[in-house]
């Protein structure tokens, strides 16, 4: 089935839903949306994505090499359990990377890319094709070499870090004020018990976009009017990094994930 | 002649002065070390402006986690009174009407995402119900100052809070407080006349 018929059926049931969402614990309502999802149109949106990321993984490049001869951390081509253990400080390119990053990466420096020619979304896709063979798996992140050790420092400060002309900063909502609503939405414990890090890269139907973490958090930016760091930044390698390593040994229940 | 010497002294040394305290405070007050603020660069000319003009009371909330000690609170709380400005007219109160349509814009002040007691949006829940504050509290001029001085600058009363800072950033004029004043406080506001969304 296109992505596109797929995302009107899924529209079209979630326009029947929202609502009535009131008062909804929004993680019960993506299940019970999940379920719905899978029972109208028989597959998910998510399942669709990864097939695609699948077909750009295994495109060749103009360097006529697949995305097979890249190192993900494990080795050459090896993609099981990879993701889980990102972000990572890489020596061929002396920087520490995330899954996006080290997408781009090989797509550049091995396929033979040129960055204009790389696609967001192609990206993202390829991202939820890889992360889905980290199901299952924990979390390990470390902090050995000291570029790692400075990110980590650095998203943490950011984390805590008041700014702007709303004086906000993660911490205020996702520390302060956990579980406390905004309109509908909880503040998610990010470092916490919520294991935040595991929920990404998804699906969110309430928009119908697919998203990296690297999205997550400049929405999170975007949403308090808050100028937002650009992607592949390093503000955004820093945050990552720290609250991956916040939720070392949190096993990934479902990568791509599927959220509100 | 005395006297005159130690004006003439102090005439030279002001400009000294001058230049030497900021640098002396963003030395003592600035949250990121240089070298990070050349990574959060790599954000983006907009995103990294942000930070590099972070204010010193910013500063001090964000290396203290939110949590001033308490030898700090006397001085924070004194210079974040000091930021607050009163309406040209001296009337706290203003036009209820206007101050309900700030209230619940979400673009403008959005208050409702955070407070309940709203008869337009359902209210969060991250500040205090203010559900029936003008019936609660009484209009005395002590309320209104009060009320004025928390929304014009909420760390002036709650330190590092999560409330903006609606005034002293300039996210809202002092006219457009005293109207959102108003909006709470007048018994004749829909806010105080009819019942909020979501009262049981
Ligand atoms: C004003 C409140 C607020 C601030 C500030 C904020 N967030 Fe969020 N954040 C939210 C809300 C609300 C959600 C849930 C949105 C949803 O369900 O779609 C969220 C979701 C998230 C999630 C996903 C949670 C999960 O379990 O899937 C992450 C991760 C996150 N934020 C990180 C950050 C980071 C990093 C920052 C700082 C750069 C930040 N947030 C700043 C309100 C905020
Ligand atoms: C981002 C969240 C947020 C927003 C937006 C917000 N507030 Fe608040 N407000 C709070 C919190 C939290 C407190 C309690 C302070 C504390 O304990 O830190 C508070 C306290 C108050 C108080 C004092 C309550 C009392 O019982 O004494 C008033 C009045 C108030 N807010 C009005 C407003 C108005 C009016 C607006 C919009 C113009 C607004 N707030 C916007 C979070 C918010």
């Amino acid at each position: 089935m296109p992505l596109w018929v797929l995302r009107a059926v899924a529209v079209f049931v979630l326009l029947g839903l929202g609502l009535a969402q009131g008062e909804v614990d929004p993680r019960e309502e993506a299940k019970r949306q999940k379920q719905l999802l899978l029972e109208t149109a028989g597959i998910l949106p998510t399942e669709l994505i990864v097939e695609q990321g699948k077909e750009f993984f295994n495109r060749k490049g103009p360097l006529g090499k697949t995305m097979a001869e890249c190192d993900f951390g494990l080795g050459k081509g090896v993609l099981e359990g990879a993701a889980a253990r990102l972000p990572r400080y890489f020596l061929d390119t002396g920087k520490v990377e995330d899954l996006d990053s080290r997408i781009l990466t090989c797509m550049t420096r091995v396929q033979g890319f040129r960055p204009d020619q790389i696609k967001r979304q192609e990206v993202v896709a390829i991202a939820f094709y890889i992360a889905s063979f980290s199901m299952g798996k924990p979390i390990q992140v470390r902090l050995l070499f000291p570029q790692e050790r400075e990110l980590y420092a650095l998203g943490e400060k950011l984390f805590y870090a008041r700014s702007g002309a709303r004086d906000v900063g993660c911490a205020t909502c996702h520390i302060s004020y956990v579980g406390r609503r905004a309109g509908v939405l909880p503040y998610a414990d990010v470092l916490g018990k919520d294991k935040s890090w595991t929920h990404w890269p998804a699906y969110r139907y309430s928009n119908d976009q697919i998203w990296t973490m690297q999205d997550r958090i400049r929405a999170c930016y975007g949403n308090i009017a808050h100028p937002q760091p650009d992607l592949y930044s390093l503000p955004i390698l820093a945050l990552e990094l720290f609250m991956a390593y916040q939720n070392n040994g949190a096993v990934v229940e479902e990568w791509p994930a599927f959220v509100r | 002649m005395c006297g005159e010497e130690a004006v003439m002294k102090a005439k030279k040394l002001i400009p000294i002065l001058f230049l030497a305290a900021p640098l002396v405070v963003a030395l003592a007050q600035s949250y990121f070390n240089p070298s990070e603020l050349e990574a959060v660069k790599t954000g983006g000319k907009a995103y990294a402006e942000v930070f590099l003009n972070q204010r010193p009371d910013q500063a001090l909330c964000s290396a203290h986690r939110n949590r001033l000690p308490a030898d700090f609170l006397p001085k924070f709380l004194e210079e974040q009174r000091a930021l607050i400005k009163y309406p040209q007219s001296g009337k706290l109160m203003g036009d209820w009407k206007k101050g309900g349509a700030i209230f619940n814009n979400l673009q403008k002040a959005n208050c409702f995402s955070c407070h309940f007691g709203s008869p337009v949006h359902l209210g969060g829940d991250v500040g205090p119900s203010l559900e029936k504050y003008g019936l609660n509290r009484g209009q005395s001029e002590a309320v209104q100052r009060y009320t004025y001085e928390v929304i014009y600058n909420a760390w002036a009363y709650f330190p590092c809070t999560v409330m903006y800072r609606f005034g002293a950033q300039g996210l809202l004029t002092p006219e457009e407080i005293a109207d959102v004043v108003a909006y709470l406080l007048d018994p004749e506001s829909d806010f105080n006349t009819k019942p909020a969304v979501g009262s049981r």
